[in-house]
Protein backbone atom coordinates (compact mmCIF):
# COMPACT_ATOMS: atom_id res chain seq x y z
CA UNK A 1 0.00 0.00 0.00
CA UNK A 2 1.32 3.70 -0.77
CA UNK A 3 2.31 5.95 1.71
CA UNK A 4 -0.98 8.27 1.19
CA UNK A 5 -3.45 5.45 0.86
CA UNK A 6 -2.31 4.29 3.96
CA UNK A 7 -2.77 7.64 5.58
CA UNK A 8 -5.83 8.35 4.29
CA UNK A 9 -6.80 4.43 5.44
CA UNK A 10 -5.60 5.61 8.96
CA UNK A 11 -7.24 9.03 9.16
CA UNK A 12 -10.67 7.25 8.02
CA UNK A 13 -10.77 4.21 10.66
CA UNK A 14 -9.80 6.82 13.26
CA UNK A 15 -12.42 9.09 12.57
CA UNK A 16 -15.04 6.16 12.83
CA UNK A 17 -13.15 4.86 16.24
CA UNK A 18 -13.49 8.47 17.36
CA UNK A 19 -16.86 9.20 16.32
CA UNK A 20 -18.62 6.12 17.86
CA UNK A 21 -16.96 6.95 21.44
CA UNK A 22 -18.18 10.30 21.23
CA UNK A 23 -21.14 8.99 20.34
CA UNK A 24 -22.07 6.52 23.01
CA UNK A 25 -20.66 8.68 25.74
CA UNK A 26 -22.71 11.53 24.90
CA UNK A 27 -26.04 8.94 24.52
CA UNK A 28 -24.91 7.29 27.16
CA UNK A 29 -24.37 10.63 29.43
CA UNK A 30 -27.43 12.75 28.53
CA UNK A 31 -29.95 11.20 30.66
CA UNK A 32 -28.13 12.03 34.05
CA UNK A 33 -26.88 15.40 32.42
CA UNK A 34 -29.62 16.35 31.56
CA UNK A 35 -31.90 15.57 34.92
CA UNK A 36 -28.46 17.73 36.39
CA UNK A 37 -30.16 20.59 34.25
CA UNK A 38 -32.91 19.51 35.26
CA UNK A 39 -32.62 19.82 38.98
CA UNK A 40 -30.47 22.45 38.52
CA UNK A 41 -33.34 24.66 37.19
CA UNK A 42 -35.69 23.68 39.87
CA UNK A 43 -33.15 24.43 42.64
CA UNK A 44 -32.46 28.31 41.18
CA UNK A 45 -36.51 28.30 40.70
CA UNK A 46 -36.57 27.63 44.61
CA UNK A 47 -33.48 29.59 45.61
CA UNK A 48 -35.12 32.65 43.80
CA UNK A 49 -38.33 31.84 45.54
CA UNK A 50 -36.66 32.25 48.64
CA UNK A 51 -37.67 28.55 49.99
CA UNK A 52 -34.15 27.10 50.02
CA UNK A 53 -32.40 28.57 52.81
CA UNK A 54 -28.60 29.94 51.49
CA UNK A 55 -25.86 27.89 51.89
CA UNK A 56 -28.08 24.74 52.77
CA UNK A 57 -27.20 22.03 50.00
CA UNK A 58 -30.32 20.59 49.54
CA UNK A 59 -30.25 16.54 47.63
CA UNK A 60 -31.91 16.08 44.35
CA UNK A 61 -35.12 14.57 46.16
CA UNK A 62 -35.25 17.47 48.85
CA UNK A 63 -35.30 20.00 45.98
CA UNK A 64 -38.19 17.67 43.76
CA UNK A 65 -40.52 17.62 46.69
CA UNK A 66 -39.90 20.78 47.64
CA UNK A 67 -40.84 21.61 44.14
CA UNK A 68 -43.13 19.84 43.42
CA UNK A 69 -45.13 20.90 46.33
CA UNK A 70 -44.61 24.72 46.33
CA UNK A 71 -44.03 25.65 42.89
CA UNK A 72 -46.72 25.41 40.37
CA UNK A 73 -45.85 25.77 36.66
CA UNK A 74 -48.03 27.97 34.11
CA UNK A 75 -48.27 29.48 30.86
CA UNK A 76 -49.72 32.87 29.68
CA UNK A 77 -50.35 34.48 26.80
CA UNK A 78 -48.98 38.04 26.63
CA UNK A 79 -52.18 39.86 28.31
CA UNK A 80 -51.48 37.78 31.31
CA UNK A 81 -54.28 34.74 30.32
CA UNK A 82 -53.68 31.44 31.64
CA UNK A 83 -53.39 29.14 28.80
CA UNK A 84 -54.74 26.05 29.42
CA UNK A 85 -55.10 22.51 27.85
CA UNK A 86 -54.22 22.90 24.07
CA UNK A 87 -53.47 26.55 24.30
CA UNK A 88 -50.42 25.71 26.29
CA UNK A 89 -48.48 24.66 23.31
CA UNK A 90 -48.83 27.93 21.44
CA UNK A 91 -45.75 29.92 20.60
CA UNK A 92 -46.73 32.84 22.13
CA UNK A 93 -47.04 31.76 25.50
CA UNK A 94 -45.08 32.21 28.41
CA UNK A 95 -43.83 30.44 31.44
CA UNK A 96 -44.67 31.56 34.63
CA UNK A 97 -43.96 29.94 38.04
CA UNK A 98 -46.55 30.36 40.99
CA UNK A 99 -44.68 30.01 44.57
CA UNK A 100 -47.92 28.30 46.49
CA UNK A 101 -48.36 28.05 50.07
CA UNK A 102 -51.63 25.59 51.80
CA UNK A 103 -52.79 26.26 48.05
CA UNK A 104 -52.65 30.45 48.45
CA UNK A 105 -50.12 32.23 45.37
CA UNK A 106 -47.58 33.75 47.60
CA UNK A 107 -45.39 35.09 44.59
CA UNK A 108 -44.70 34.55 40.69
CA UNK A 109 -41.25 34.08 39.17
CA UNK A 110 -41.00 35.34 35.98
CA UNK A 111 -37.78 33.53 33.69
CA UNK A 112 -35.14 36.11 32.82
CA UNK A 113 -33.40 35.79 29.35
CA UNK A 114 -31.03 38.41 28.99
CA UNK A 115 -27.46 38.66 26.97
CA UNK A 116 -24.21 38.47 28.82
CA UNK A 117 -21.18 39.68 27.67
CA UNK A 118 -19.58 35.70 26.71
CA UNK A 119 -22.99 33.94 26.10
CA UNK A 120 -26.42 34.13 27.41
CA UNK A 121 -27.57 34.50 30.64
CA UNK A 122 -30.64 32.68 32.14
CA UNK A 123 -32.35 33.57 35.37
CA UNK A 124 -35.05 33.49 37.60
CA UNK A 125 -36.67 36.82 39.14
CA UNK A 126 -39.27 36.40 42.24
CA UNK A 127 -42.19 38.91 42.93
CA UNK A 128 -43.35 39.05 45.92
CA UNK A 129 -47.79 38.95 45.86
CA UNK A 130 -48.12 42.94 45.81
CA UNK A 131 -47.01 42.50 42.90
CA UNK A 132 -43.61 44.93 42.75
CA UNK A 133 -41.66 43.51 45.46
CA UNK A 134 -38.76 41.58 44.59
CA UNK A 135 -38.75 38.44 47.00
CA UNK A 136 -35.13 36.73 45.14
CA UNK A 137 -33.10 36.25 42.58
CA UNK A 138 -31.34 33.03 41.29
CA UNK A 139 -29.21 32.58 37.81
CA UNK A 140 -29.38 29.12 36.23
CA UNK A 141 -26.67 29.56 33.65
CA UNK A 142 -24.11 32.09 32.34
CA UNK A 143 -21.08 32.19 30.59
CA UNK A 144 -19.60 35.10 32.69
CA UNK A 145 -15.86 35.57 33.98
CA UNK A 146 -15.65 33.56 36.78
CA UNK A 147 -14.72 36.16 39.80
CA UNK A 148 -15.78 39.15 37.68
CA UNK A 149 -19.25 38.43 35.98
CA UNK A 150 -19.49 34.85 37.33
CA UNK A 151 -20.59 36.75 40.69
CA UNK A 152 -23.64 37.26 39.36
CA UNK A 153 -24.56 33.50 40.70
CA UNK A 154 -22.98 34.24 44.07
CA UNK A 155 -24.70 34.69 47.37
CA UNK A 156 -23.93 38.38 48.03
CA UNK A 157 -25.20 39.71 44.72
CA UNK A 158 -28.18 37.36 45.14
CA UNK A 159 -29.14 38.58 48.34
CA UNK A 160 -28.58 42.58 46.96
CA UNK A 161 -32.19 41.85 45.23
CA UNK A 162 -34.29 40.98 48.48
CA UNK A 163 -36.83 43.92 48.60
CA UNK A 164 -36.22 46.09 45.61
CA UNK A 165 -39.30 47.56 43.80
CA UNK A 166 -39.85 46.58 39.91
CA UNK A 167 -42.70 49.62 39.92
CA UNK A 168 -42.60 52.99 41.84
CA UNK A 169 -45.27 53.58 44.46
CA UNK A 170 -47.56 54.60 42.16
CA UNK A 171 -47.47 51.54 39.72
CA UNK A 172 -45.88 52.56 36.96
CA UNK A 173 -42.98 49.65 36.21
CA UNK A 174 -39.35 50.87 36.32
CA UNK A 175 -37.88 47.37 36.72
CA UNK A 176 -34.66 46.66 38.40
CA UNK A 177 -30.98 48.01 37.73
CA UNK A 178 -27.62 47.04 38.24
CA UNK A 179 -25.68 49.93 39.35
CA UNK A 180 -22.02 51.03 38.70
CA UNK A 181 -20.58 50.90 42.24
CA UNK A 182 -22.34 51.01 45.48
CA UNK A 183 -26.03 51.69 45.50
CA UNK A 184 -25.45 53.78 48.47
CA UNK A 185 -22.71 55.62 47.34
CA UNK A 186 -23.93 56.37 43.42
CA UNK A 187 -28.34 56.71 43.47
CA UNK A 188 -29.94 59.41 45.08
CA UNK A 189 -32.22 58.15 48.17
CA UNK A 190 -35.37 58.28 45.99
CA UNK A 191 -34.25 56.17 43.45
CA UNK A 192 -32.20 53.05 45.62
CA UNK A 193 -35.49 51.20 45.89
CA UNK A 194 -34.97 50.47 41.84
CA UNK A 195 -30.58 49.55 42.08
CA UNK A 196 -28.45 46.56 43.28
CA UNK A 197 -25.20 47.11 43.72
CA UNK A 198 -22.99 46.41 40.88
CA UNK A 199 -19.89 43.93 40.44
CA UNK A 200 -16.64 45.62 40.15
CA UNK A 201 -14.92 44.40 37.16
CA UNK A 202 -18.26 43.38 35.33
CA UNK A 203 -19.36 46.54 34.13
CA UNK A 204 -20.87 45.08 30.96
CA UNK A 205 -22.27 42.04 32.11
CA UNK A 206 -24.18 44.18 34.47
CA UNK A 207 -25.16 46.65 31.81
CA UNK A 208 -26.49 43.21 29.80
CA UNK A 209 -28.61 41.95 32.49
CA UNK A 210 -29.79 45.27 33.52
CA UNK A 211 -31.40 45.47 30.11
CA UNK A 212 -32.33 41.81 29.84
CA UNK A 213 -34.76 41.96 33.50
CA UNK A 214 -36.06 45.24 31.97
CA UNK A 215 -37.24 43.02 28.64
CA UNK A 216 -37.94 40.60 30.82
CA UNK A 217 -39.88 42.12 32.66
CA UNK A 218 -41.81 44.39 30.42
CA UNK A 219 -42.97 41.31 29.08
CA UNK A 220 -45.01 40.10 31.85
CA UNK A 221 -45.84 43.52 33.17
CA UNK A 222 -49.34 42.28 32.43
CA UNK A 223 -49.47 39.77 34.93
CA UNK A 224 -47.61 42.00 37.71
CA UNK A 225 -50.49 44.59 36.87
CA UNK A 226 -53.14 41.64 37.82
CA UNK A 227 -50.99 41.39 40.75
CA UNK A 228 -50.50 45.21 41.82
CA UNK A 229 -53.69 46.03 41.50
CA UNK A 230 -54.64 42.96 43.62
CA UNK A 231 -57.47 41.09 40.93
CA UNK A 232 -54.93 38.28 42.17
CA UNK A 233 -58.56 36.71 43.58
CA UNK A 234 -60.18 36.54 40.12
CA UNK A 235 -56.85 35.32 38.61
CA UNK A 236 -56.78 32.52 41.16
CA UNK A 237 -60.08 31.16 40.02
CA UNK A 238 -59.51 30.77 36.14
CA UNK A 239 -56.58 29.14 37.39
CA UNK A 240 -56.86 25.04 36.39
CA UNK A 241 -56.77 22.42 38.79
CA UNK A 242 -54.05 21.02 39.92
CA UNK A 243 -52.68 18.08 38.58
CA UNK A 244 -52.62 15.43 41.63
CA UNK B 1 16.07 7.34 57.99
CA UNK B 2 17.56 3.97 58.39
CA UNK B 3 19.56 2.20 55.74
CA UNK B 4 17.05 -0.20 55.08
CA UNK B 5 13.93 2.13 54.43
CA UNK B 6 16.40 4.06 52.46
CA UNK B 7 18.06 1.47 49.99
CA UNK B 8 14.79 0.89 48.11
CA UNK B 9 14.19 4.87 47.73
CA UNK B 10 17.85 4.50 46.15
CA UNK B 11 17.40 1.97 43.69
CA UNK B 12 14.02 3.60 43.14
CA UNK B 13 16.15 6.71 42.07
CA UNK B 14 18.07 4.70 39.47
CA UNK B 15 14.92 3.97 37.18
CA UNK B 16 14.10 6.10 34.18
CA UNK B 17 11.07 6.14 35.26
CA UNK B 18 11.62 8.14 38.32
CA UNK B 19 14.32 10.38 36.34
CA UNK B 20 11.37 11.18 33.90
CA UNK B 21 8.95 12.03 36.57
CA UNK B 22 10.86 14.41 38.66
CA UNK B 23 11.84 16.38 35.90
CA UNK B 24 8.14 16.70 34.96
CA UNK B 25 7.43 17.80 38.48
CA UNK B 26 10.43 20.14 39.01
CA UNK B 27 13.19 20.46 36.71
CA UNK B 28 11.23 20.82 33.37
CA UNK B 29 7.87 21.66 35.18
CA UNK B 30 5.48 22.50 32.29
CA UNK B 31 4.62 26.27 33.82
CA UNK B 32 7.37 27.15 35.41
CA UNK B 33 10.39 25.98 33.66
CA UNK B 34 8.87 25.56 29.91
CA UNK B 35 5.98 28.38 30.56
CA UNK B 36 3.45 26.59 28.55
CA UNK B 37 -0.52 26.44 29.71
CA UNK B 38 -0.14 29.82 30.74
CA UNK B 39 -3.61 30.83 29.66
CA UNK B 40 -5.84 28.03 31.54
CA UNK B 41 -3.34 28.76 34.53
CA UNK B 42 -4.69 32.22 34.32
CA UNK B 43 -8.26 31.69 34.06
CA UNK B 44 -9.00 29.27 36.35
CA UNK B 45 -6.55 30.04 39.39
CA UNK B 46 -9.45 32.76 41.32
CA UNK B 47 -10.90 29.72 43.18
CA UNK B 48 -8.82 26.57 44.42
CA UNK B 49 -11.93 23.88 43.00
CA UNK B 50 -11.87 25.48 40.01
CA UNK B 51 -8.44 24.69 39.90
CA UNK B 52 -8.78 21.34 41.12
CA UNK B 53 -11.04 20.02 39.28
CA UNK B 54 -9.28 21.44 36.24
CA UNK B 55 -6.29 19.73 37.06
CA UNK B 56 -7.40 16.72 37.53
CA UNK B 57 -9.05 17.23 34.02
CA UNK B 58 -5.73 17.96 32.35
CA UNK B 59 -4.27 15.38 34.29
CA UNK B 60 -6.45 12.59 32.65
CA UNK B 61 -6.28 14.12 29.40
CA UNK B 62 -2.74 14.29 29.48
CA UNK B 63 -2.22 10.96 30.72
CA UNK B 64 -4.74 9.50 28.18
CA UNK B 65 -3.77 10.83 25.22
CA UNK B 66 0.04 10.02 25.99
CA UNK B 67 -1.01 6.49 26.75
CA UNK B 68 -3.21 6.03 23.36
CA UNK B 69 -0.95 8.10 21.35
CA UNK B 70 2.01 5.67 22.49
CA UNK B 71 0.18 2.34 21.66
CA UNK B 72 -0.49 3.89 17.82
CA UNK B 73 2.72 4.95 17.75
CA UNK B 74 3.49 2.40 15.61
CA UNK B 75 1.37 2.32 12.97
CA UNK B 76 0.43 6.39 12.80
CA UNK B 77 1.72 7.38 9.51
CA UNK B 78 5.06 10.33 10.09
CA UNK B 79 2.83 12.65 7.53
CA UNK B 80 -0.14 12.98 9.56
CA UNK B 81 0.56 12.26 12.92
CA UNK B 82 -0.16 15.74 14.43
CA UNK B 83 -3.54 15.37 13.03
CA UNK B 84 -4.10 11.78 14.80
CA UNK B 85 -2.81 13.05 17.58
CA UNK B 86 -5.08 16.44 17.57
CA UNK B 87 -7.94 14.33 17.20
CA UNK B 88 -6.94 11.96 20.18
CA UNK B 89 -6.67 14.72 22.34
CA UNK B 90 -10.23 16.36 21.33
CA UNK B 91 -12.07 13.40 21.95
CA UNK B 92 -10.77 12.85 25.25
CA UNK B 93 -11.16 16.54 26.55
CA UNK B 94 -15.05 15.96 24.64
CA UNK B 95 -15.00 12.65 27.05
CA UNK B 96 -14.09 14.69 30.09
CA UNK B 97 -16.32 17.37 29.65
CA UNK B 98 -19.21 14.99 29.39
CA UNK B 99 -18.10 13.36 32.19
CA UNK B 100 -17.62 16.31 34.33
CA UNK B 101 -21.65 17.54 32.95
CA UNK B 102 -23.04 14.70 34.00
CA UNK B 103 -21.41 13.67 37.30
CA UNK B 104 -20.01 17.06 38.63
CA UNK B 105 -22.22 19.27 37.53
CA UNK B 106 -21.85 22.31 40.00
CA UNK B 107 -18.10 22.71 38.89
CA UNK B 108 -18.80 21.76 35.26
CA UNK B 109 -21.01 24.96 35.29
CA UNK B 110 -17.97 26.89 36.93
CA UNK B 111 -15.37 26.25 34.50
CA UNK B 112 -17.69 26.58 31.64
CA UNK B 113 -15.71 26.85 28.18
CA UNK B 114 -12.00 26.39 29.93
CA UNK B 115 -12.10 22.52 29.86
CA UNK B 116 -13.17 22.18 26.41
CA UNK B 117 -9.78 24.55 26.28
CA UNK B 118 -7.34 21.57 27.00
CA UNK B 119 -7.49 21.01 23.96
CA UNK B 120 -5.60 24.12 22.78
CA UNK B 121 -2.86 23.43 25.95
CA UNK B 122 0.48 23.41 24.71
CA UNK B 123 1.55 20.28 27.54
CA UNK B 124 -0.53 18.18 26.33
CA UNK B 125 0.08 18.27 22.63
CA UNK B 126 3.58 18.70 23.53
CA UNK B 127 4.11 15.31 25.77
CA UNK B 128 2.54 13.56 22.88
CA UNK B 129 4.25 14.84 19.85
CA UNK B 130 7.91 14.96 22.17
CA UNK B 131 7.54 11.61 24.68
CA UNK B 132 4.69 9.22 23.42
CA UNK B 133 5.38 8.72 20.25
CA UNK B 134 8.74 7.34 20.80
CA UNK B 135 8.55 6.03 23.71
CA UNK B 136 6.10 1.94 25.05
CA UNK B 137 2.75 2.58 26.43
CA UNK B 138 3.97 2.28 30.38
CA UNK B 139 6.39 5.25 30.04
CA UNK B 140 4.09 7.39 28.18
CA UNK B 141 1.38 7.23 30.73
CA UNK B 142 4.21 8.00 33.43
CA UNK B 143 4.76 10.90 31.64
CA UNK B 144 1.38 12.23 30.98
CA UNK B 145 0.66 11.98 34.77
CA UNK B 146 4.01 13.60 35.96
CA UNK B 147 3.83 16.47 33.39
CA UNK B 148 0.17 16.63 34.24
CA UNK B 149 1.04 17.02 38.36
CA UNK B 150 3.30 19.38 37.67
CA UNK B 151 0.74 21.62 35.85
CA UNK B 152 -1.49 20.91 38.82
CA UNK B 153 0.95 22.02 41.35
CA UNK B 154 1.59 25.03 40.22
CA UNK B 155 -2.21 26.05 39.34
CA UNK B 156 -3.07 24.76 43.29
CA UNK B 157 0.01 26.72 44.55
CA UNK B 158 -1.33 30.31 42.66
CA UNK B 159 -4.72 29.40 43.00
CA UNK B 160 -4.05 29.05 46.89
CA UNK B 161 -2.60 32.58 47.19
CA UNK B 162 -5.29 34.18 44.86
CA UNK B 163 -8.32 32.94 46.54
CA UNK B 164 -6.57 33.42 49.95
CA UNK B 165 -5.36 36.86 49.38
CA UNK B 166 -7.98 37.84 46.64
CA UNK B 167 -10.88 36.74 48.34
CA UNK B 168 -10.07 35.88 52.04
CA UNK B 169 -11.09 32.24 51.26
CA UNK B 170 -10.03 28.81 50.59
CA UNK B 171 -12.57 26.28 49.16
CA UNK B 172 -14.70 28.74 49.44
CA UNK B 173 -14.57 28.75 52.85
CA UNK B 174 -13.80 31.84 54.92
CA UNK B 175 -10.58 31.68 56.76
CA UNK B 176 -9.36 35.47 57.30
CA UNK B 177 -10.91 36.09 60.91
CA UNK B 178 -13.25 39.04 61.14
CA UNK B 179 -11.47 40.50 63.40
CA UNK B 180 -9.41 41.21 60.66
CA UNK B 181 -11.30 43.22 58.25
CA UNK B 182 -12.37 45.36 61.44
CA UNK B 183 -8.88 45.95 61.89
CA UNK B 184 -9.11 47.81 58.71
CA UNK B 185 -7.72 44.78 56.67
CA UNK B 186 -8.47 44.29 52.73
CA UNK B 187 -8.66 41.57 50.34
CA UNK B 188 -6.53 42.33 47.56
CA UNK B 189 -8.62 42.72 44.32
CA UNK B 190 -5.82 42.87 42.25
CA UNK B 191 -5.62 39.08 42.76
CA UNK B 192 -9.12 38.24 41.71
CA UNK B 193 -7.91 39.85 38.36
CA UNK B 194 -5.56 38.58 35.44
CA UNK B 195 -3.05 40.86 36.39
CA UNK B 196 -2.59 39.59 39.53
CA UNK B 197 -2.59 35.94 38.12
CA UNK B 198 1.01 37.08 35.98
CA UNK B 199 2.28 38.58 38.84
CA UNK B 200 1.53 35.23 40.96
CA UNK B 201 3.08 33.21 38.21
CA UNK B 202 5.64 35.04 37.56
CA UNK B 203 6.50 34.60 41.42
CA UNK B 204 6.19 31.24 41.08
CA UNK B 205 8.83 30.53 38.33
CA UNK B 206 11.12 33.13 39.44
CA UNK B 207 10.99 31.50 43.07
CA UNK B 208 11.47 27.92 40.88
CA UNK B 209 14.62 28.87 39.02
CA UNK B 210 16.27 30.89 42.46
CA UNK B 211 15.94 27.07 44.11
CA UNK B 212 17.07 25.06 41.52
CA UNK B 213 20.36 27.45 40.94
CA UNK B 214 21.25 26.94 44.67
CA UNK B 215 21.53 23.42 43.92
Amino acid sequence: MSGSAKSLLFTAVLCVVCSLLLTAASSGLRPYQERNILIDRHRNVLLAAGLIEPGRKLGEAEVEALYAGRIRELRVDPAGRILEGAERARPEGLPLYLIQEEGEVRGYIVPIDSRGLWGPIQAYLAIDRDGQTVKGFAVTRHAETPGLGGEIEKEWFRRNWVGKKIATREGTFVSVAIAKGKVEEEVPEPKRPHYVDGISGATMTGRFLTAGIRDSLSRYEPVSIRFRRNQIAEWEKTLPPARP
Amino acid sequence: MTTAAARPWAAVRRTAAYKETVKALWRANPISKQILGICSALAVTVQLETALVMSLALTGVTAGSSLAVSLLRKAIPRNIRIIVQVAVIATLVILADELLKAFLFDVSKQLSVFVGLIITNCIVLGRSEAYALNHPPGQAFLDGLANGVGYSSVLLGVAFFRELLGSGKLFGATVIPEAFYRAGYVNNGLLVLAPGAFIMIGLFVWLEHTLLERK
